[in-house]
């Protein structure tokens, strides 16, 4: 099997009487992407930034490859970093900030120029070396940045928001080429951010923070799918958020219906359940539906609409077709099973 | 792109006071250019460059290359303590450290330079601060003459030029990013390699700029030459004043006077240049 590359131990940084990571353990595998995901203020930044050594941790400890490198120097570290800002070398030309790296490891020229001149192939720029870095394009700059954290050959790669500069497109393209290129490096890589999307895209290991805690670290399938808390249900793919109860039969009785979902919970007790939009159905009914439909839009391959059941306002996403409901029409809902999440309310 | 929200015609409007202040020097300026060319001495007439050739001497080469030295060297001095300060001020992250730090750079400038050139006198003189506590050491017998000559001179200018370079790196060094330090570092660059290949390129328009300030500052000083240096020391600034006021040869002062403002703008052009051309070499 895998094996690990990065642990994180214990790690807890506060600023102040601020705590910003709360008892952080995390073990990373060699060669996995793993995304730092959460809103802003959650924590994400600093771990990445303690990874780095950039920040020191107010308790626990980091091990590379089972050796402490906690107190290590950052430019003792040999990790690869790239900023949102990107922060190139505004003095140096394209192939002084790729071969910066490997200078300062007293690499002979021949080396530094073979370097840079393969690295530039990789990122498919090849004639762009004497450049400043003033003349390149924002999608150039990226590619450049990267490389340069590359050329050293780093033994973690570490990436805080990248690619949140690029317009949308753009944006698509770089987390298609990023995956590439850490795949064809095969280099052990951790980047923050807060778009999920962009995280379900790239990572391996999805470690969804919040308030300065880990709520879950799991594949990205496996966090959308099985979201462990209402909070990671919600930041990942936005779920709907409902209060459900145990029925007298043990299953989950939400809005009204029993969906057939076995729970644990002794009957009676109060749940909350995550259903995710395309986890839903509805069905057109003349009377005695669940719900109302008070927002439709088509919006091409699939229908959004907005339900309001029982005092709570339903997103339902659907494949669109001639008998979809619409504004006004009395539904009723169906849950797909396999799909609902339940938690402890 | 315009950086500013004023239109060409506004910002000259609002300019209209500076160019009132400054017009009146320009037109002071032509003036003495006029005089450094006339035939006598005392008045306007008559167009000769005799003013010029008869500093063609010994003693103005030596005030000259002695003016040039100084200011040079109290420059250099200047800069190199200007840099570390200006890092140690952008540190400095309690706000009475950094206030007192502040003040105490900025003293020169606000205390009256007579005050100061006495305070170096007190300190410096034979029977001075420094020279009584070396005496009771026991390190030295005879007084140092520190004082009217070109030590004190040398003291006196970097003591009141350091402000003028410490302001304009400290902006400068704020402006600098986090990250650009953080990727070399990263990359493996230790704090001295940041400094050398990161920190110190990136300042270097800010550094030639107040070094540019300082020389031209030092260059045409004439309060601390003739308070600390006395006439031994004969700065231009002091050669120039000797000119006029014992001898009445105002049109000899008023060549000598392009003469500096000439070496002073040809050493500003040249170190410009010679940024221009480092930097386009290292952009390759």
């Amino acid at each position: 099997m895998s094996e690990t590359h990065l642990t994180i131990e214990g790690v807890s940084k506060s600023f102040g009487d601020v705590r910003a990571l709360s008892n952080i353990d995390l073990k990373v595998d060699r060669g996995a992407f793993v995304c730092l995901l959460g809103p802003s203020g959650c924590g994400k930044t600093t771990l990445l930034r303690i990874i780095a050594g950039f920040e020191q941790a107010t308790s626990g400890k980091l091990l590379l490859d089972g050796a402490d490198i906690t107190d290590l120097a950052p430019h003792k570290r040999g990790f690869g970093m790239v900023f949102q800002s990107l922060a190139l070398f505004p003095h140096m030309s394209v192939a002084e900030n790729i071969a910066y790296g490997l200078k300062l490891r007293k690499a002979s020229r021949v080396e530094q120029k073979d370097r840079v001149e393969e690295l530039l192939n990789v990122i498919e720029l090849p004639h762009i070396a004497d450049r400043p870095v003033s003349a390149l394009s924002g999608g150039q700059r990226q590619r450049v940045a990267i490389a340069r954290a590359l050329a050293i050959q780093p033994k973690l790669f570490l990436l805080d928001e990248p690619l949140s500069a690029l317009d949308a497109k753009l944006r698509d393209n770089m987390q298609i080429e990023l995956r590439r290129l850490q795949q064809s490096f095969g280099v052990t890589t951790v980047l923050v951010t807060h778009d999920q999307t962009e995280a379900m895209m790239l990572a391996d290991e999805l470690v969804v923070l919040s308030d300065g805690v880990i709520q879950q670290a799991a594949p990205p399938s496996q966090v959308y799918q099985s979201p462990v808390n209402p909070f990671v249900a919600d930041f990942i793919g936005s779920a709907n958020i409902l209060p459900a109860v145990s029925t007298s039969q043990s299953t989950l009785g939400l809005l009204g219906v029993d969906t057939g979902v076995s729970v644990e919970h002794a009957p009676g007790s109060t749940l909350q359940a995550a259903v995710r939009s395309e986890a839903i159905s509805l069905r057109k009914v003349e009377s005695g539906g669940t719900g109302i439909v008070s927002f439709a839009r088509d919006l091409g391959p699939v229908t959004e609409w907005l339900v309001q059941a029982e005092g709570h306002e339903i997103r339902v996403r659907g494949a669109s077709s001639a008998v979809s409901p619409t504004v006004g029409d009395q539904v009723s809902l169906q849950f797909d099973q396999d799909r609902i999440s339940v938690f402890a309310s | 792109m315009s950086t500013t929200t004023l239109s060409k015609g506004q910002a000259l409007a609002f300019a209209a006071p500076a160019f009132i202040a400054i017009l009146p020097f320009l037109a002071a300026c032509v003036y003495i250019l006029r005089f450094s060319l006339s035939a006598e001495q005392g008045v306007i007439e008559g167009f000769s460059i005799r003013a010029y050739q008869d500093l063609m001497t010994p003693f103005f080469g030596r005030s000259v290359w002695l003016t040039l030295k100084l200011a040079f060297i109290a420059t250099v001095v200047v800069m190199f303590m200007a840099v570390p300060l200006a890092f140690l001020l952008t540190s400095l992250r309690g706000s009475f450290a950094r206030r007192l730090l502040t003040v105490t750079i900025l003293l020169p400038l606000i205390l009256n330079l007579l005050v100061q050139a006495y305070g170096w006198i007190l300190l410096l003189g034979p029977s001075g601060a420094l020279n009584t506590v070396l005496k009771s050491l026991g390190l030295i017998e005879r007084p140092l003459f520190l004082l009217f000559n070109e030590t004190g001179v040398l003291l006196g200018l970097i003591q009141t030029s350091l402000p003028l370079a410490v302001f304009p790196i400290v902006s400068a060094v704020r402006g600098i990013s986090n990250e650009h330090l953080e990727v070399a570092s990263s990359l493996g660059a230790s704090n001295w390699r940041i400094l050398r290949d990161v920190s110190l390129p990136l300042l270097r328009p800010a550094l030639v700029g107040a070094a540019s300030i300082v020389f031209a500052f030092n260059a045409s000083a004439f309060a601390i030459p003739l308070l600390l240096g006395g006439r031994r020391v004969q700065m231009m600034g002091v050669a120039i004043r000797d000119m006029i006021s014992p001898l009445f040869n105002w049109s000899g002062a008023a060549a000598a006077g392009m003469i500096l403002i000439l070496l002073t703008l040809f050493v500003l052009v040249v170190s410009a240049w010679l940024v221009r051309v480092t930097t386009v070499k290292t952009k390759g």
